[in-house]
């Protein structure tokens, strides 16, 4: 295989990956707000 | 009356002639079919203020003041980008983070098109043989956000940047009519018919306030060439959600987003000049940006139906189309197509929800892009 592309996929690939864990990263962080900080009558 | 002649002697190209006719086409599908009015209509104009001959526009005119101080500097995307954040609300993402995931998986279109880019360029005599960081680009247009695409593509290959544009805002308009026919194809009727509770819980003031600027520091450690891209969507989403500064959030949405969009637009429509843009690369790229849009679809649908595997109650698939970013017009197309089948499923609060996670994975997707491809 031509070395750009294998480079190309190399990269895409780890990139559609990194997507997903960045995403998990965010997934986690809305999880433990929300838990630490539900929402109250008076802060509405 | 030389500078006359000369003029009236440059329309024996026939260069000027087709470029009078994307010009015209552009605006055309702004007045008559409404698609991305605001971006389509200046870029239309630009486009005819460039190919005129001998344009006092171009060629260190007011429209070259314009590239070099707004897109060659990045600048214009990025400012758009804080009027997006003011705009977004984040709540449905927030109410049901799940939805974060489609927006990930829906970005499968940018990483398929770029490897389809690499190996076209490799058949002989189809296109100029284009290296990652113009595949890249090529690939961005599946990030379905135009500053995104203009923003990569400037760094990239700002050769590629007036076809790459047109066919980031093109697709976008584009979505009610490339995404129902993928979803179709993809999934059973049963499939678009089910229905999801909608989440009962509020978010808080503090959770919406604390959201914008965790991921702007979490997103811009991972991915530091990312920083100028989501810092600006999550500032503007600040302005909005901090609730004390309403008139800068206001501002934001109207004013700067208004202001920038007329600049970007005619800016972009100015780099449509015939010599650059009429060549079988154009034409190409347009099309691997259909592609690009058709297989962000099927990723997200997939990936919603592969979930579906693993979970007792199951994810309407339709929803995974929604991660792509073309915010708020892909929900809006899925919310339709479920009520299509079933008149009482209301799956609109999802759908908004992975098209906004879908905002923030494109911008993700961009810094992880210009990150790793050198």
């Amino acid at each position: 295989m031509d070395s750009v592309v294998a480079e190309g996929l190399r990269i895409s690939g780890l990139s559609y990956v990194l997507i997903f864990a960045v995403l998990g990263i965010f997934y986690g962080l809305i999880k433990l707000l929300l838990r630490m900080l539900p929402q109250r009558d008076d802060s509405a | 009356m030389a500078d006359l002649l000369r003029g009236i002697a440059g329309m024996s190209d026939w260069r000027v002639w087709a470029m009078f006719g994307v010009g015209l086409a552009l605006i055309w599908l702004a007045v008559k079919k409404e698609y991305e009015p605001n971006l389509l209509l200046p870029m239309g104009f630009g486009c005819l203020l460039a190919n005129i001959p001998f344009s006092s526009a171009v060629g260190g005119g007011f429209l070259d003041v314009l590239f070099k101080g707004g897109i060659t500097n990045e600048l214009f995307p990025i400012l758009i980008f804080i009027g997006v954040g003011a705009m977004i609300d984040f709540g449905p993402l927030l109410q049901d983070p799940e939805m974060l995931f489609f927006g990930a998986a829906a970005q499968f279109g940018i990483f398929f098109t770029m490897m389809l880019a690499l190996l076209v360029g490799r058949i002989p005599g189809v296109m100029g043989i284009p290296g990652l960081r113009e595949a890249a680009a090529i690939g961005i247009i599946g990030a379905a956000d135009g500053p995104t695409s203009i923003y990569v593509a400037t760094r990239f290959a700002p050769g590629l940047l007036a076809p790459i544009t047109v066919a980031a805002y093109s697709y976008m308009s584009l979505v009610p009519v490339i995404q129902p026919p993928v979803i179709r194809a993809l999934t059973t009727r049963e499939e678009r018919m089910i229905h999801m509770e909608s989440p009962e819980h509020e978010v808080s003031r503090m959770v919406r306030v604390i959201f914008p600027i965790a991921v702007t520091l979490i997103a811009g450690i991972i991915a530091p060439m990312s920083v100028a891209l989501i810092g600006s969507l999550m500032f503007g989403n600040l302005l909005r959600e901090s609730g004390v500064t309403e008139r800068l959030s206001k501002a934001a949405q109207n004013e700067l987003s208004s202001l920038v969009t007329i600049l970007l637009g005619i800016t972009i429509g100015s780099s449509m000049g015939g010599k650059q843009f009429l060549n079988p690369t154009t034409l190409l790229i347009i099309g691997m940006g259909l592609i690009a849009f058709v297989f962000d679809t099927a990723g997200g649908v997939l990936f919603a139906k592969l979930i579906n595997l693993f979970r007792k109650r199951k994810i309407n698939p339709m929803i995974g189309a929604c991660g792509i970013s073309a915010f708020p017009m892909s929900a809006r197309v899925i919310q339709k197509m479920a009520q299509q089948e079933d008149g009482s499923n209301f799956i609109i609060m999802h759908a908004v929800g992975a098209n906004v996670a879908g905002q923030i994975a494109s911008i993700i997707a961009g810094g992880l892009i210009l990150a790793l491809v050198r």
